[in-house]
């Protein structure tokens, strides 16, 4: 039997450190260092890779899942062609906030409304999404966000839809509890639109709500062999990131016990 | 660049593209002009992706002639063009008594332009495609309609134009005219005049303000607003067929419409306004296209939703003028084309070959060293030897764009193109980078990265869409 884990996350890798020894694992990771949104550094980070690897997990990293289909899961790196032929399938590719349609923002589709994950590396490689800027949330992106964007020296504010999550850096500006029905400007957008409300800002960074990634074609929606193991918390714990892909490998277990009786 | 031209094109859309690729396959020297930073910036980067076969067209117009002309010769010229393309009809499905009444003036219209058609019933209709709604009534399948990406065809058209010795011009917008004995002798610019023999005015939503600099034939345009979902390519994969309503007399109305990726596409509204036209989407307009839809195939979510837009197609009254202008012999309108212009653009563009011809432009001789096709770039998305790719280029084992699966081959091809993108839309229209399920979340910063290297630009230099629309504010 054998497994392919997509995401060397802290689920991803405690899903592989359970079944590894048990069965043949692969895990796949776009980016080529483990961790996912904890960090390569991270203590968890460092242990749980450990234990996967000494369970006997093969790590591809750097390797994009791109599609699965009748049993095999097909990655493209650098290196070539991964092929994992495997009996079950586990997505732990983690979340990311809503996109502007989810959010359902109207208004035109002026520049400066970048997702959150994209605007914290354009920050931090010195170049902030505005200087002042909004930023939609309350909970971990939002954080993140709004930390970056100060210290690249931008003016922020958080504007919390369902309220902050956790505490915000000192500097940045609360709106609790206002909800953004749209954007305007030319363009560059010039302000966030909540009811009759304008917030005056030069970009809109979107960092509410949490949904799963999914980018394999073919285990997008549920499909046979499947198991999704992402949860959605915010803030996200190291723990409920490794006990999710506990929980993923106990599926896992019973998909395969199943499949072994039928 | 040269300061005269034999002709001289107006709008960079996909008409005036159309038009430059035909004439780069003679020898005059032809000049495109665009106003926007790349050409397909207006509605021929915001419509339906729908290649119409004309069946619906109102039969004996300008319209049904030039679109029922074009529709054979769809496979050979996407397959030149390295344009996704695919044949694979549409369902005009009725739901309601008085819509199944309709149907036979859809099945007649169809037959009169010279479109099969055929008048099934709901159950068949479901056979055909099972994710119409049990509701249908009955339904009419045009099988010739295609699908179409209509960015990569109006950048393909203008590509092998510029491999052929067309001057692609981009943020060059027409400011004036120089009008001698009634002839135009030079359009001004904000780079400078630029003398020509004739002129195409195929500027869209701007034709009639380009007429009137030329002092030409009075027509008023105004634009269409229609506004978009952009679904999940999940369930965009699962279509076979095109599905719409029953079109009335005003509008065509609500399509589902699988796109050559496998997204699927809702809409379009159509609501006049004034110009410039507004790209502005709201709820409650959405809101009613996605009923529309739904009403038509259940199994449309809101959830699955990728992107919301909104766009402009010319209106104009009266439509589709294709001719010389009234009064000044050297210009030549192709305007007012407003809801067919992909569909028409093959023979529209023969047709202005044809005009200028006419009108004495020197466009008789055949350009010997012209090519007739581009060199395709395979996409890794839905290939099926990956590892051939690989093999051809290894920078196809670096998926840059995950939702979408663009790799960092594909965008160095696209800009290593005569006319590379010059923005990250621009970008996105020829790769899909940044287009995909997430709008970037994962693989913006990336994307632009690699956008900032092969275009030599520093972090701030970065523009998402026209310049001074940048990604941040930085050095």
């Amino acid at each position: 039997m054998s497994v392919a884990i997509v995401g060397a996350g802290l689920t991803g890798l405690a899903c592989a450190a359970e079944l590894g020894a048990d069965v043949r694992v692969e895990v796949l990771d776009r980016i080529p260092v483990t961790g996912g949104v904890h960090g390569w550094g991270a203590t968890e980070t460092r242990t749980l890779t450990a234990r996967a690897v000494a369970a006997g997990a093969v790590l591809h990293l750097g390797v994009t899942a791109t599609r699965w289909e009748e049993g095999e899961l097909v990655g493209v790196g650098p290196e070539g062609v991964v092929r994992c032929a495997a009996d079950a399938l586990v997505i732990a590719g983690g979340c990311r906030p809503r996109t502007r349609a989810e959010l359902g923002l109207a208004g035109p589709r002026p520049a400066g409304v970048v997702p959150a994950p994209a605007a914290c590396h354009l920050a931090e490689n010195g170049l902030p999404a505005g200087r002042r800027v909004c930023v939609i949330g309350g909970g971990d992106w939002a954080h993140r966000a709004a930390h970056e964007l100060l210290a690249a020296g931008s003016d922020v504010t958080v504007v919390a839809p369902d309220g902050l999550h956790r505490e915000m850096p000192e500097r940045a500006a609360t709106r609790e509890d206002v909800v953004p029905t749209g954007v305007e400007g030319g363009l560059r957008v010039t302000a966030l639109v909540a009811g009759e409300e304008r917030i005056a800002c030069d970009a809109v960074v979107l960092a509410h709500g949490l949904v799963p990634l999914r980018n394999v074609d073919g285990a997008v929606w549920e499909a046979p062999g499947v198991v999704f193991a992402q949860p959605i918390a915010d803030p996200m714990t190291t723990t409920a990131a490794r006990e999710a892909g506990v929980r993923a490998a106990a599926d896992v277990r019973a998909l395969l016990a199943a499949r072994a009786a039928a | 660049m040269r300061a005269r031209y034999d002709i001289v094109i107006i709008g960079g859309g996909v008409v005036g593209c159309a038009i430059a690729r035909r004439l780069s396959f003679t020898t005059a020297s032809v000049a495109l002009l665009e106003a926007a930073h790349d050409v397909g910036e207006g509605a021929s980067k915001g419509n339906t992706g729908i290649a119409t076969c004309g069946a619906d067209c109102t039969p004996g117009t300008l319209e049904a002639e030039l679109v029922t002309r074009s529709s054979p010769g769809w496979e050979a010229l996407c397959a030149s063009l390295d344009t996704p393309w695919r044949r694979m009809g549409t369902l005009a499905v009725a739901i309601s008594e008085e819509e199944e009444q309709g149907l036979a003036h859809v099945l007649d219209q169809a037959r009169e332009n010279g479109c099969a058609a055929e008048l099934i019933s709901g159950e068949a209709a479901r056979a055909l495609e099972p994710l119409v709604t049990p509701d249908a009534r009955a339904a009419v399948h045009i099988p010739a309609d295609g699908i179409i990406d209509s960015l990569r065809l109006t950048i393909g058209y203008a590509e092998l134009a510029a491999r052929n010795g067309v001057d692609v011009r981009t943020s060059t917008p027409v400011t004036g005219a120089v009008v001698r004995d009634g002839r135009i002798e030079a359009v001004e610019t904000p780079h400078g005049r630029i003398e020509t023999g004739f002129v195409v005015n195929a500027a869209g939503l701007g034709a009639a303000a380009i007429s009137a600099r030329a002092g030409g034939d009075e027509f008023r345009m105004w634009p269409r607003q229609g506004q978009y979902w952009l679904l999940d390519r999940e369930l965009g994969r699962r279509f076979g067929k095109i599905v719409g309503g029953v079109p009335t007399h005003v509008t065509r109305g609500i399509y589902c419409v699988p796109t050559t990726n496998t997204s699927l596409l809702l809409g379009p509204t159509a609501v006049d306004g004034d110009l410039p036209g507004s790209r502005a989407v709201d709820a409650e307009t959405l809101e009613s296209v996605l009923a529309a839809a739904q009403r038509l195939v259940p199994s449309v979510r809101r959830e699955l939703a990728i992107k919301t837009f909104a766009s402009n197609r010319p209106a104009s009254d009266p439509v589709y003028r294709v001719a010389s202008d009234g009064s000044v012999p050297n210009l030549i309108h192709a305007a007012g084309i407003r809801s067919t212009g992909v569909s028409s653009s093959p023979a529209t563009a023969e047709r202005i070959h044809d005009l200028l011809a006419a009108a004495g432009a020197p466009v008789q001789d055949e350009n010997p060293s012209a090519v007739s096709a581009l060199e395709p770039v395979p996409r890794l998305l839905g290939h099926a030897d990956p590892e051939a790719l690989l093999r051809r280029d290894p920078r196809y084992g670096q998926v840059v764009c995950a939702c979408e699966q663009v790799t960092a081959a594909e965008i160095a091809a696209a800009c290593a193109m005569r006319l590379p993108p010059r923005s990250l839309d621009a970008l996105r229209k020829r790769t899909r980078a940044t287009g995909g399920r997430c709008q970037g979340s994962v693989c913006l910063a990336g994307v632009s990265f690699l956008f900032s290297v092969h275009a030599g630009l520093r972090p701030g230099e970065i523009a998402v869409s026209e310049p001074g629309a940048t990604l941040g504010v930085g050095a």
